[in-house]
Order: structure tokens, then sequence, then C-alpha cells
């Protein structure tokens, strides 16, 4: 298993800058606390991906109401969250997605924005490779952290491709951050 | 009428020709003649009556305000893919930030440059293609044979008589339109040099006229190869030939082709046909050669897409490779020696190394690759082609069929035991199978893991090219599927090519009026996230809804590589009819133009709109009025990029899977951007609000789920009739619950009045109006251009 922080898929390098590495989650606590509209972006593998007695969708509730923050459910995943009974979900393409968040005053799902930090997982790795690109050299207003196990360069914060068990209590660790409260 | 030889442009330039004869002896009016020789610069078609439009062969800027008026709307959503420029010595350049190169460019310019420099690239494959093909037919058949489209195409090469003002009526005016697209891509080509373009806005305007002229190009192509070939015209009922690996006789010599060039693999049938080896002798193709060695000779097969090559290759099945342009994996050679199959290469660009055998006789060339003393030779005489492919095929084949080239199940289970379990396989997957896991359940004897990664490989191999070990992975993963592979024996139907004038006649009206929901196209590549299933599902649950799908390239094999329960393929069981529930395979790449042609066509048949030359008002109607749909699912070359570009042009939206999303940049649009849905009533002059219809108009999805709500939904466009808005809001709203699990929260946004609301779904609807203090809209003539609007808009 590679440890390093590097691009999870090979190929995906990118250029001069890339994210920082986010071995604990208290490393996120000042931009957590900076952060007045952050915004929740949940990928169609979230389903499949599990996370405890559950998957990566139920995290997705819980970091929300920890955070109470709006999720953007991308590719189809809404199906799960409305199979799970939550309401609190939009749908929106990951493109769309990427698009909006480069516009400072893009008000998000739910009209409460402009969101100044996101966290995203679930996307396809390289879909999520470009979405992150988009936001780095054009939506330089927000601060992106990615939730997947695998690293994404283009995140201000992300997982530098960890072993599953440290990922999974590490997402544990950044739940109980947010649920913190800022 | 006769013109000098002095420089036009537009509209003089678009009725020249050049005409040339020559007699030894002529008895004329004016007298007796010896060793005449007659040399006229131009002469004007006279013959046809249709009045010429504002921008015949137009330049890169001719049509840049049209360009503007759909880049307003469809805004460039950038996704760099670095963040450097490394495309001069002033660089590398850091383009991060705001920071600008050293030639001055920005990162917005950088990608649209980059956009561009793919666009051209896919537009220089088919235009060359389509000049090869020209070159030689004229060549074979001399320049005045007669281009015929088929029967009931009296508006046949729209495209053409659209871009450039002329009727391609014989292959010399297919030279002369060949012409004028290698100009216009020299131009735009150019603009990407350091120091050229610096607009983001105008790079992507020169996009999309490379895609329109690769349009133009590919619609070339595939006219001269049907008018002389002997391909079918225009006709639904094009033969159910054989495909898939299993369908392969091995009992027989194998010739493999591989691309996109008809020339050297017809060849190859006809010899075989003159010789009568048909009985000892099969000749396969993979990609677009498939396509059209079958539109020639309907006893050769397609084996599979562009990523079959690979396991196909590698099974030894094949005798002898063929490869001619585009497409073919650029180790063909190394992979084919492996196996001892010759490679003959066949095309000036893809040479691959060969030795130039070109002009050696058959049978010391024969004897070279029989005797394995050369790997493959390159042959760029296509009639030597055919008899040395056929020759090396039969001499081989005794030898090569006691011949083992796939390793055992036992010899893989002991291999996979030392497996370093790196994850560099998975890390180098570009759909992260879990590929080291299956290596490590082979290690046990369980084959399964590695049989379920065949289904969704894309055939890359670069696994094995990470493996530290050099473990031959995706060989492994074809012995897994040995029974899969054997299995796959389909039915599918070989391009049609046109679309006939008389079957635009019938369904027109339906489609304008929105009652045929819409057309969607499965185009292109075979780089799918999940196996090549997914096209024939989504081709499958539209058809079933009535919308007419058409295909072509890779995505046609792929949709025709499923059958049902009764052991039919989506084209057996489905009409080749351009009509409603209609499957229809245009055939290869270069066919594509056909399905851009049939949108044109709607305007010229139905609407009676002039297509000469007239480029702006007839994208306009198309982008209003016709529901198209582009989709490339595995969308992964840059001909694919031209070819997406050139619809875009035409107003017509396409969606890719989520591989494209590495094109680098969308073009979106805004649905509660109201100026930007905000266009001329063409009978009084009014802006009027409308609905975000078509809402963008290039798409990456990331699941089959997100494509399909996406496509019901960029069919819908302005001109929708009641009926016919409320037909494609049904299906898009079923869609929706079906694979989103709810009612879709934007349908009020595209009802205009009430005749406009399904029905059985008025009381959710009229509530969702309600909560969105909805206004009754006009259903109106719509149009973005004020020239369109009655009285000149003035």
């Amino acid at each position: 298993m590679v440890m390093r922080p590097v691009p999870w898929q090979t190929g995906e390098i990118c250029g001069p800058d890339s994210a920082k590495s986010l071995t604990k989650a208290a490393v996120l606590k000042r931009d957590l606390s900076k952060a007045k509209s952050p915004l929740l972006i949940v990928g169609s593998e979230a389903a499949t991906e599990k996370h405890g007695k559950g998957d990566m969708v139920d995290y997705a509730i819980a970091l929300s109401e920890a955070g109470k923050m709006p999720i953007i459910a991308t590719g189809g995943a809404i199906k799960a969250f409305i199979e799970k009974g939550f309401e609190g979900a939009k749908s929106m393409g990951a493109m769309e997605v990427a698009f909006r968040l480069q516009d400072p005053e893009w008000k998000g799902p739910n009209g409460k924005g402009p969101h100044d930090l996101i966290f995203i997982y679930g996307i396809p790795y390289y879909m999520q490779w470009t979405l992150l690109s988009g936001v780095m050299n054009f939506g330089t207003h927000i601060t992106a952290i990615t939730l997947g196990r695998y690293y994404q360069p283009h995140a201000k914060w992300s997982f530098p491709n960890m072993k599953e068990k440290a990922y999974h209590s590490a997402l544990d660790e950044i739940l109980e951050l947010v649920r913190g409260g800022k | 009428m006769l013109w000098g030889l002095s420089p036009r442009t537009g509209t003089e330039r678009s009725m020249k020709k050049k005409a040339y004869f020559k007699a030894d002896e002529a008895d004329t009016g004016l007298g007796k003649f010896k060793g005449l020789e007659v040399r006229i610069g131009t002469i004007v078609d006279d013959e046809w009556d249709e009045p010429m439009g504002p921008t015949p062969m137009p330049d890169p800027t001719g049509l840049r305000a049209w360009d503007h008026k759909l880049l307003a709307r469809y805004q460039p959503s950038y996704m760099p893919y670095c963040q450097v420029c490394c495309l001069c010595t002033f660089g590398k350049c850091d383009l991060s930030g705001d920071k600008r190169g050293a030639c001055g460019i920005d990162m917005k310019g950088q990608q649209a440059r980059i956009v561009l420099a793919a666009a051209n690239i896919g537009c220089a494959a088919h235009l060359a293609h389509a000049r090869h093909l020209v070159d030689h037919l004229i060549e074979e058949f001399g320049p005045r044979t007669e281009l015929i489209q088929g029967p009931g195409t009296e508006i046949h090469a729209p495209v053409s008589r659209l871009v450039t003002g002329m009727r391609p009526r014989t292959l010399e005016d297919a030279a002369i339109i060949v012409d004028y697209c290698e100009t216009q891509l020299a131009h735009t080509l150019s603009a990407t040099h350091t120091g050229q373009e610096g607009s983001w806005l105008d790079f992507e305007s020169k996009v999309l006229h490379a895609g329109m002229i690769d349009q133009v190009g590919m619609e070339i192509a595939d006219l001269v190869q049907i008018s002389t070939l002997g391909f079918p015209k225009a006709d639904p009922e094009a033969p159910l030939v054989q495909s898939g690996i299993g369908m392969m006789d091995t009992n027989k010599a194998i010739i493999l082709t591989i691309g996109h060039n008809i020339v050297p693999a017809a060849a190859i049938t006809d010899y075989i046909t003159e010789k009568k080896l048909g009985g000892q002798v099969e000749v396969g193709g993979m990609c677009c050669t498939a396509w059209d060695i079958t539109r020639r000779d309907p006893s050769a097969k397609v084996i599979g897409p562009i990523s079959w090559q690979l396991r196909y290759i590698r099974s030894g099945k094949a005798d002898v490779v063929v490869v001619d342009e585009q497409c073919i994996r650029t180790d063909v050679v190394r992979e084919a020696q492996k196996v001892k199959s010759p490679v003959i290469s066949t095309c000036d660009k893809a040479v691959m190394g060969l030795p130039d055998r070109t002009e050696d006789t058959v049978d010391s060339i024969v004897d070279e690759l029989v005797s394995f003393k050369i790997p493959g030779a390159f042959i760029h005489d296509h009639h030597k082609v055919g008899e040395v492919a056929t020759k090396v095929a039969l001499a081989l084949k005794p030898k090569r069929r006691k011949m083992k080239f796939f390793p055992s199940k036992k010899k893989i289970q002991k291999m996979a035991e030392e497996c370093k379990k790196c994850s560099e396989c998975i890390r180098a997957c570009p759909n992260d199978q879990p590929v080291m896991e299956a290596v490590l359940a082979a290690q046990l004897g369980n084959f399964e893991p590695l049989r379920d990664v065949y289904q969704s490989c894309i055939g890359c191999a670069r696994c094995e090219s990470a493996c530290p070990n050099d473990f031959d992975l995706h060989s492994w993963m074809v012995v897994a599927a040995e029974a899969d592979c054997k299995d796959e024996t389909y039915m599918v139907r070989t391009g049609r090519g046109a679309i006939q004038d008389i079957e635009i006649r019938n369904v027109g009206q339906p489609i304008v009026f929105g009652e045929i929901p819409g057309v969607i196209a499965h185009v292109g590549c075979a780089n799918y996230p999940q196996g090549g299933k997914d096209v024939h599902d989504m081709a499958e649950e539209f058809a079933k809804r009535r919308y007419i799908i058409v295909t072509s390239g890779c995505a046609a094999v792929s949709a025709g590589h499923v059958r049902d329960e009764n052991g039919q393929s989506i084209y057996e069981r489905r009409s080749g009819d351009f009509d409603a529930g209609g499957v229809l395979n245009v055939g290869s790449c270069v066919s594509n133009p056909h399905i851009a042609g049939a949108a044109i066509k709607i305007a010229a048949i139905f609407a009676k709109r002039n297509l000469r030359g007239n480029y702006a008002e007839i994208a306009d109607y198309i982008h209003n009025r016709v529901g198209a749909v582009g989709i490339s699912w595995g969308a992964m070359s840059q001909k694919a990029a031209s070819i997406a570009s050139g619809f875009w042009r035409l107003g017509v939206p396409v969606i890719v899977g989520p591989h494209g999303s590495k094109y680098r940049r969308m073009l979106l649009g805004k649905a509660e951007d109201e100026r930007a849905w905000t266009v001329y009533d063409a009978r009084t002059g009014d802006r009027v609000l409308t609905a975000p219809a078509p809402e963008h108009l290039f798409y990456a999805a990331e699941t089959v789920a997100e494509a399909n709500v996406m496509t019901a939904k960029l069919v819908l466009r302005p001109n929708d009739t009641g009926k016919g808005r409320s037909i494609k809001l049904s299906h898009y709203i079923d869609i929706h619950e079906k694979y989103y699990g709810f009612f879709p929260d934007d349908v009020w946004r595209y009802i205009r009045r009430d005749s406009d609301i399904p029905i059985t779904l008025k009381d959710k609807i009229l509530a969702q109006m309600k909560e969105n203090n909805w206004k009754e809209r006009k259903i109106i003539d719509p149009t973005l251009l004020k020239e369109q609007v009655m009285g000149g808009g003035s």
C-alpha cells in the first residue's frame, strides 16, 4: 500500500500546487473554524463503500447533520439518500458542481451559499480529480477537503492513500471534529 | 459561365472547379482540331438554382458571431489537466493562480488552446483519411466518377452543401471540398502556435470551426467510399453480419484488420473473392475498418471495438495482422511478434517501424514474413497487400494452430503466488478495477474475480506495464474469461450510410413538434467505465420509449454485443429505419455526418430552408427545434473531440462518459440565468424567455443513471408543441424517478402553458408551478438570430 502523498492513479500528476496530507483530523481545525458555509459533495460510489456498520452515504448523512451542511449528491447518488429516508440532499451533476463552484456568487443547492468550504468524496477518482482541478484553478475562494481514501492532489487537504483501517478511523475523527462545533 | 484563375473568396470560390480536357482529334462547330488541349479555370454550377447563402466556405472567423452566441449561453467550464504550459522553450511556464506564461497566455486561454489542439488533431485524422480516399478513388475510377449517396437521397451531402455551398457530384468536386477543408485546418492549427490567438473565446470559436470542417471531411470520406466501393446506400436493411470473438472460424486462416481506412482491407476481401478462397480464409475487423469491410463484403466479420485489439492479438488466432490508420495499438508489432503473427502496415501515417517492402515481389515478401525473418512489412500498395496478407495467412495457419499462446490456469495460479501485493496494477487501471485482489484469488485457484475484471476491462494493459513482475495480467483475464470470449457471438447490422429524404419526410414533423421525443446518437470510442453493455442498455432504454437511436463506430459494435432472452441483438429485434423505436447503424467514424445530415435535412425538407452556404440559420433551426443528443460513452480520442465539436456548432448537445471529463472543458448552461434563455420570436421580433433547453452543450456524466436522466432532458427544445413537450416531459419525469428515485424539481421551468403538462402528472406539476411562482409563456417561433425575424429584424 502506497503511503506517500502521490496521486492514487499513477498518471494523474498535477502542476506546482498539490494538496496537503491529511493524516489526522486536528489539522482541519483552523479551516473548519474559519468556514462560514461548508458544503458536502457525495458521488455515486458512496453507496457501495462501506464505513462502520453502514456505508459512506450514512457517513454523509451523519456529517451533514453534525456540521449543518447541505449535501449535493452527484451521478444519481441521490437515490441512496432517498432510500434511507434522508431528504436534505440535492441532486446535481459533478460537472455542474465543478462549474458552479468556480462562481464566488453561487448560492449553492439550498440558496444559502456562497459556500467557502467543501468536503467531497465518492466520485470516480479521475472525475473528482478534474472537478477539483477546476476548483483549485478557478474557484480559489473555496477550501477543498477530500474525504476519499486516496490522494487527490487538487484539494487543499487530502488523505495520503490511506490503509483501510486508518482511513475509517480518520473519518470518524473528522466526524467528531465537525460535531464538536466550530 | 467561365471564371478566370484570379484568387477569389467566399461565394465565387464555392462555385468554381477546374476543368481540363484533351482530344487527339475533335470535330466541332468551330472547326476540326488535332492535339486539342483545353484548360478552363473555373466553371460555375449553373444547374443548381438554390440561392447561395451568406457563408459559403467560411474562414475561421466566418461564423464567429454564431459561435459567440452559443458560447455566451454555454460557457466553458475548464478543469486543467496541468497547471503548466510546456509547448515552447520559454517554458515550462507556471500558469497557476493568476499567473501568465512568458508569451502572455493565461490558464483559461491555455486550456482553450489545448482543446483546439485536440480538435485539430482529430480533424486532421479524418481529413487525411478523406484525402487519401479521394486521391485513391480518382486514380482508380477517374475524376468524373459520380457520387451517389443512395436512392431517396436527393439532398445528398447535406453537410457539404451547408458549409461549402457546393453539391459534390463527382470525385473531382470532392477533391475541391477537401482542398477547402485542408486550408481551414491549416488556419485553425496555426492558431495554436505560440503568440497567435490569445482569447479563450476565440480559441473556442476555432474549436467549433475545426469541428465543422471535420464534419465536412468525414462526409466526403464516406460519400466517396459509398459511391465507389459497393457499400449499402442509405439502406435501412443493410445486412446483418457476424460479430464477436466467438464468431471467428479458426478452421480457416484468419486475417485481422485494424483501423479505419477500407482501402487495404477491401483489397484483401477482393483478392479472396477473386481467387475463390472464402472457404479457406476469413477476414475480421476491429474498430471502424470492421464496419467498412462488412459494408463492402458482408461475409467479413466485426470482431469487436478498439479495446478488443490486445485480447484478440494475444489469442494468437490472427494469422496475420493488417493495420491501416487511426486507433491502432502502437505496440501492435511487439504484441503480434509474441504470438508469431506478422504485421502488415499499409498507411504512411502508421508505418510502425516496419521495413518498406512496397517495391518487392509478392513472393519475396511472403517468404520473409512466413519465415519470420522480419516481424512485418510496410506495403504501400494495397493490391499487393491483398495478395500478401492472404498468402501469408494461408501459409502460417497450419503451423500456428498447433501453437498455444495463453498460459494455462495452472501456470497462472503458480505465477500469481509471486504477486508482491504492491497495488500498482490497480493504481494504473483507468477504471480502478480490483486487479490485485483478482490475482490474489487466482493464487487459490479462484478465477472468477479475474473473469469479472475482464467484463469491465478496456484492454489498455496499463496494469501490466505497472506490474513489477511483468505479469501478462490482461492475458490472465482473457484466460479466466475464455468461455465468455467463445460466447461472444452476435449479429449486428452493418452501416447503412445516409438517411433517406423520404424517411426525413415521414418523421420531420413529429421530431420538430416533439412527438417523436428525440434522436439519440451513440457514437465514438470504447473507453467505457464499466464495459460496453452500458451502451446497449442506454440505447434500449430510449428505443423502447420510441426515440430514434442512431449508432456509429465502436459504440455501434458495443450496442450490438448484448443478446436478449431470445438470443437476439438490438439490431435483430429493432428496425433499421430512421423512425420511432428504430436502431440504425450508419457505419464507421466517417459516417457520423449522416447523423448531422439527418438534422440538417429536417430543416431543408420539413421547413423548406435553403442549405446552400447557410450555416448559421440551419444551426439555429436545429438548436431550437430538433431534439437530437449525441452520446459518446467511451469517448477517448481527439477524433471524438472533433466529432463532438462539429455537433456543438450545429447546436446539438453531446454527453460523454466520466472519462470524458478529461477533455478538461465542459460547455454548460445555467438554468436560472434568464438572459441566457431569452430568444427572439421570429414572428414578432420580441425578446421572449424560453425554457433552458437544451440546458448544456457538452456534459460528462458520472453514471449511466445520470446520462439517461440528462439525455431525456437535453432533447427538450424551445419549439416543441404542447403535445410534444408533454410527451418529452413524461419521459423525463419517468426516467428521473426510475434512476434518481424522485420527481424532478425543475419540471415547472419547461411548462409554457397548460397544454405542456403531462395529463397524468398534472397535480404534482401544478403544485410545483405554484411553488415557483410560474407564469404562463407564449409558444413562439424561436431563434437566436435577429436576422431571422420576419422582415429582417430591423
